[in-house]
């Protein structure tokens, strides 16, 4: 895309349509090549005095341009005023699907022309490059092109047809004008190349902008258009988020390390009960005993009560009430044992653990027993057991739980950010899954 | 976004210190009524709620 950034002297103000008589404003003076009439949408010659007909309009819809030519303002990134002089449509085909996006061209005497262009409630703003960038001037297919330090990775690689013209322009055009186009992003940038029948390329660098932005700096009514879809260029939310998040969580999981070794240390995992018991399975007798009152002591913490046994090829429960011998409290649990162990096939076997814990709990300190009822096979050999109790143990279900919760938000802000770019991707010629032939295709070129 | 997320990373270690000085269990535990100083002499008329369990049969 020209720039115009020649003053040629203006050949004429206004022109009279000869096609069907209106009259159409010139606004970029002697910058204006082509007008088109913006009542028949003929395209003239502003070259010619005699206002020649280049090409006559011949869709049956026309397309009105969501800022209409005239509208003045500013835009992002440009502090003085522009005016909308002329607009146009362009469309690409991918798998015969036509993808279509608008063009306004914008023009201050003093600053010449930029574009703004809208693709699914996606803007850019468009200036074109005075400089080239690194390499060949000719685009390729793939890789990288570097302009001014910033690498830009090659997005997509389509033919641009124009479809729909009106206003003024500062170079030759025409419905039906082809044009290789061909894109390199680093969000929130867009680096393109316009390539020409003739080889001539035109590069030109696009910053994203928000339609919002582009409403109030050309005081436009209403709202823009909705944004659908990941633009090529559009900036991700997520842009530098997952990282500082992941770098914050490094520091949360320290700080959970540090709280949980210190709460290793300071657990005081005090034996404060132990006693050696018989369960006859075989007998009739109750089973059910108290033990002897024994001191919890200290702040409310956790209670640990161990069961250990000499359990063979068999299975026994322990039902436990932990009893404040003073208010008659009772805090119950039980404890599931089995075990069973041989010799298969000359391999050794085992299944089960002899030894089982239960842990209770923010215990009042206070004076408690135990109340156990043991429970086994009627035709069981009888099982010697040992109880313990231990006051105050630590833990380190809690620290694992909150390094869970840590990284559950970076992990899933990770995977959003993942998500974008995929989006983003999908839509350019290296989306997974998407063939590879355009690029082979050219590369044989 | 980062900072909400230090405040919460913040909220989940004072959850977490607290749950280990204090000694807190994920799952609950079954605290029940008063238990009658009887149950000493006979440990027997103690009625727990917990219900059966569920046994290895045992063998491979």
């Amino acid at each position: 895309m020209p720039d115009g950034t020649g003053r040629p002297r203006a050949a004429v103000q206004a022109v009279n349509c000869p096609n069907c008589g209106a009259a159409t404003a010139v606004r970029t003076f002697g910058h204006a090549v082509n007008v088109v009439c913006q009542s028949c949408r003929s395209i003239l010659d502003a070259k010619d005095p005699g206002v020649t007909i280049l090409q006559k309009y011949k869709e049956a819809v026309p397309v009105d341009p969501l800022i209409p030519l005239g509208t003045r303002g500013t835009i992002p990134g440009w502090q003085p005023a522009f005016e909308v002089v002329g607009f146009q449509v362009r469309q690409i085909l991918v798998d015969e699907v036509a993808y279509r996006w608008r063009e306004y061209l914008l023009f201050n005497p003093y600053h010449g022309f930029r574009y703004l262009t809208e693709y699914g409630g996606h803007w850019n703003v468009v200036a074109t490059l005075r400089s080239l960038p690194d390499g060949d001037h000719l685009p390729g297919d793939s890789g990288i092109r570097t302009y001014q330090g910033q690498d830009y990775r090659h997005f997509q690689t389509a033919t641009a047809t124009t479809v729909f013209v009106l206003g003024e322009f500062p170079w030759q055009v025409r419905v039906g004008d082809q044009v290789a186009v061909v894109d390199y992003v680093a969000p929130s940038q867009l680096l393109s190349a316009e390539v020409n029948a003739d080889k001539e390329v035109t590069w030109s660098l696009g910053v994203y902008a928000k339609g919002k932005d582009i409403w109030s700096g050309l005081s436009m009514p209403g709202q823009p258009p909705v944004v659908e879809g990941v633009f090529a260029d559009q900036p991700s939310p997520y842009q530098g988020v997952s990282g500082r998040m992941w770098r914050q969580a490094a520091l949360l999981m320290a700080l959970a390390a540090i709280v949980w070794i210190a709460h290793l240390f300071t657990a005081r995992q005090q034996q404060a009960f132990r006693q050696a018991l018989v369960y006859n399975p075989p007998s009739t007798q109750d089973a059910s005993l108290v033990t002897p009152v024994f001191e919890l002591d200290g702040r409310a913490s956790a209670v640990q009560v161990e069961t250990a046994s000499n359990l063979a090829n068999q299975w026994m429960d322990v039902g436990y009430a932990l009893i404040n011998n003073d208010t008659g409290q009772a805090f119950e649990f039980a404890e599931d044992l089995s075990y069973y162990n041989g010799v298969d096939g000359g391999e050794a076997w085992s299944e089960g653990s002899p030894a089982a814990s239960f842990t209770l709990p923010s215990v009042p300190a206070g004076r408690y027993f135990l109340r156990i009822e043991p429970e086994g096979e009627r035709t069981g050999k009888p099982v010697g057991y040992t109880v313990t109790v231990v006051r105050d143990v630590a833990t380190s279900v809690w620290f694992l739980g909150a390094l869970m919760l840590i990284v559950l938000p970076p992990l899933m802000t990770s995977f959003r950010a993942a998500a974008f770019e995929r989006r983003r991707w999908q839509e350019s010629d290296h989306a997974t899954g998407k063939s590879s032939d355009t690029d082979k295709d050219d590369d044989d070129e | 976004m980062s900072k909400v997320y230090v405040v919460y990373g913040l909220i989940v270690i004072g959850l977490m210190g607290t749950a280990q000085y204090r000694g807190w269990r994920l799952m609950p535990v079954n605290e029940t009524r008063t238990v009658p100083k009887s149950v000493r002499d006979n440990p027997g008329s103690y009625r727990p709620v917990y219900g059966g369990f569920w046994h290895v049969s045992g063998g491979k």
